[in-house]
């Protein structure tokens, strides 16, 4: 049964890719149901595939050769990750009907999406690093797509290409550990790696473990490859909703979780991996602070927000970070879907034309004040026990100077978000904006996810389960029954997190007064306007390639002899050296 | 004089690829071009025979001469048709003029 649903569940979005983009534009309702139905499909056997969970190979593909099978391995995590994948990306497909209507080249943009979901799925349930690495690799791809899918805006290109090329340089690190694992184990399984990884020498087991948190970092907008994801919000909102925050930015965290238990004894990784995501967590939520875009609001928090679950790792708490990367799927999808329909509503990205958006549609604005509370980490929604789960985790294993620091971004994470949903919901109209209706579709996907948002935080013991027992064997991972979590969450650490969260609030509603405070980090606020020069960086590796390139330009002659005439000089070359050698 | 056959076989070898390559290098008219291209590959097809012959796979030589002679053939054929095109756009056959591409 697991095999046929594993490979329903990575097939059926596939097939949908290929009709939906035989299909075209010819007939606009069609495709918008056509995509609908394949996405609940995946969606429907992915769930299927929960009770299913097992650390047996499930599913095999010969391949012959060097490279061993393609082996699918349905166990706690993958499955996990390929349910939020499918199911928020069913929920993605409905919120585009509304959202996408009217758009041109909408079989382009289902074909990806659906292509993408299936990909993700694969990525998650695979256990061959090859076969990873090529879902990995597809997963990019359709980022770049579907965040150029405005393939005329020169924004929204340049964006894509961006994010293309920092996501490739982790595709390098982990293509490299990939062979690493390979040369040293002689296969590609990570089962067989996690059980002997011992018999890898020291220096090489450090270089793998550090080329996949590269790896990781760039898949995740970590430190210091933050930049790309900002950039990445020119996709539609759907988009930047599925791909942008709660499937494909999870990759990294993701690859980590799954060889932790190799690489937690190489020594400085857990430090590197705690500061990575410190700083991550830090710079990210600042940023966040002074922007005025919605979207890359949205977009640093969940920078910030993947800054914690890498710090979760580093900390050795692998359960806290899945299972904050599980509250953060669900909210970070409510709040970018939500965002989307205010944008769409309104036609504007920038928070300082909005104001007062809550009046005209209460109903997204009480749905996205669920999500920016859960981002908030206040109790009883999701957010809350997952962060403080990390934070417990960090304060049990991690130097407390990196507590510190994550406590002061809870604190700032509050603030930033109150702005931003005072920015957009209250106050009055900053410009004469006009308020078009929301489409049902656009209800219909928010409202799950905001009632989930609220109790999904009450599956934690059964995750912790699903993690624990059905999970590879070589992770230990305790089951935390409900009382246990409530006896560790209510202590007096949380209420010291709860003061800062406070008190950030208190800082917002008596910012009029505070304005001396405000001024005085002018210097602050512009740096991170200028994302604290990592923008700068960026820009000039940009430039130094380009201007080798000119530079290089004069040995393209386009002219044939010159060519052969560089072929038999290298020819000759490579024979004197040979001769010369022997 | 009396030489070992291998031995010829390999001279001929040499030259054909020598010429040939010699040809590219100097010639700017794109039917030489395609000239020079056929004496190149007509010297590795003679090439993996007396690599045959001398492993002992002479079948297995044979069948991959064959499959370059029908590759090359379609080279050649190809080459001589963008040949006529460009004539007939550019009124001429320099490849010099093909350089194009190169802002």
């Amino acid at each position: 049964m697991t095999p046929i649903l594993i490979a329903l569940t990575i097939g059926i979005p596939w097939l949908g890719a290929i009709i939906v983009w035989l299909m075209g534009d010819r007939r606009e309702d069609l495709t918008h149901w056509v995509s609908i139905l394949f996405s609940i499909g995946a969606a429907i056997t992915s769930v299927l595939l929960l009770p299913n969970a097992s650390q047996e190979t499930a599913l095999t593909i010969p391949i012959g050769g060097d490279f061993g099978d393609f082996t699918f391995v349905a166990d706690g995590l993958g499955i996990f990750l390929s349910v939020i994948a499918a199911v928020i990306g069913s929920l993605a497909v409905i919120f585009s009907k509304s959202y996408m209507k009217g758009e041109g080249s909408l079989g382009r943009y289902y074909a990806f999406v659906l292509f993408f979901i299936g990909a993700m799925v694969g990525l998650v349930l695979s256990s061959n690093l090859l076969l990873i690495f090529l879902f990995w690799e597809i997963t990019a791809l359709c980022s770049y797509a579907l965040i150029s899918f405005h393939n005329d805006d020169p924004k929204a290109v340049k964006g894509g290409i961006k994010a293309l090329i920092i996501t490739s340089i982790g595709g390098v690190g982990l293509m490299v550990g990939a062979l690493i694992v390979y040369a040293y184990t002689g296969s590609y399984d990570i089962n067989n790696f996690l059980a002997n990884y011992s018999t890898i020498p020291g220096n090489i087991l450090a270089l793998l473990a550090f080329g996949f948190l590269i790896a990781a970092a760039a898949k995740s907008a970590q430190f210091p490859f933050q930049t790309w994801l900002p950039d990445a919000m020119e996709a539609p909102s759907p988009i930047s909703a599925l791909i942008h925050a709660a499937t494909m930015v999870n990759a990294g965290v993701y690859l980590l979780a799954r060889f932790y238990p190799a690489f937690k004894d190489v020594p400085y990784w857990s430090e590197a991996v705690m500061i990575v995501g410190a700083l991550s967590a830090l710079l990210a939520a600042v940023m966040a602070l002074v922007s005025n875009d919605l979207k890359r609001v949205l977009a640093y928090s969940t920078v910030s927000q993947l800054g914690y679950m890498v710090y979760a790792i580093g900390t050795g708490s692998v359960y806290a970070s899945q299972f904050h990367l599980f509250s953060h799927s669900i909210f970070k999808a409510l709040l970018f879907l939500s965002a989307g329909a205010v944008i769409h509503s309104i036609g504007t990205r920038n928070m300082l034309e909005m104001g007062g958006v809550g009046k005209k549609h209460p109903l997204v604005k009480w749905v996205f004040i669920i999500g920016a509370l859960a981002l908030a980490g206040l109790p009883i929604l999701n957010g809350f026990w997952s962060k403080e789960l990390i934070l417990e985790s960090g304060l049990k294993n991690g130097p407390l100077w990196l507590y510190i620091v994550m406590v002061f971004v809870a604190g700032l994470t509050a603030l930033y978000t109150i702005r931003c949903v005072w920015l957009v919901f209250f106050g009055e109209p900053r410009s004469d904006y006009h308020a078009h209706a929301i489409g049902w579709e656009m209800i219909a996907a928010l409202l799950p996810l905001a009632g989930a948002a609220l109790v999904s935080w009450l599956a934690a013991g059964r995750f912790s389960v699903l993690l624990g027992e059905k999970s590879l064997p070589f992770h230990a991972i305790e089951p935390l029954p409900y009382k246990e979590m409530m006896h560790e969450i209510l202590s007096l650490p949380t209420l010291v997190v709860m003061a800062v969260i406070t008190a950030a609030i208190l800082l917002w509603v008596f910012r009029k007064k505070l304005e001396g405070l405000i001024n005085g980090l002018k210097s602050i606020r512009w740096a991170a306007e200028n994302s604290f020069g990592f923008e700068a960086i960026n820009n000039a590796i940009v430039k130094v390639t380009q201007s080798t390139a000119e530079a290089l330009r004069v040995t393209q002659t386009g002219i044939l002899n010159w060519n052969v005439f560089g072929i038999l000089a290298s020819v000759i070359l490579l024979l004197a050296i040979l001769v010369l050698g022997a | 004089m009396n030489l070992p056959i291998p031995l010829v076989v390999l001279i001929t070898i040499l030259c054909l690829a020598g010429i040939g390559l010699y040809c590219l290098l100097i010639t700017r008219n794109l039917i030489k071009v395609v000239i020079a291209l056929q004496l190149i590959v007509k010297g590795a097809v003679l090439a993996f025979i007396l690599a045959g012959n001398m492993t002992g796979q002479l079948n297995l030589a044979q069948s991959m001469a064959l499959t370059v002679i029908v590759a090359d053939t379609i080279v050649a054929v190809v080459g001589l048709a963008l040949a006529v095109q460009i004539r007939l756009k550019t009124g001429s056959l320099d490849i010099k003029s093909l350089s194009s591409l190169k802002r």
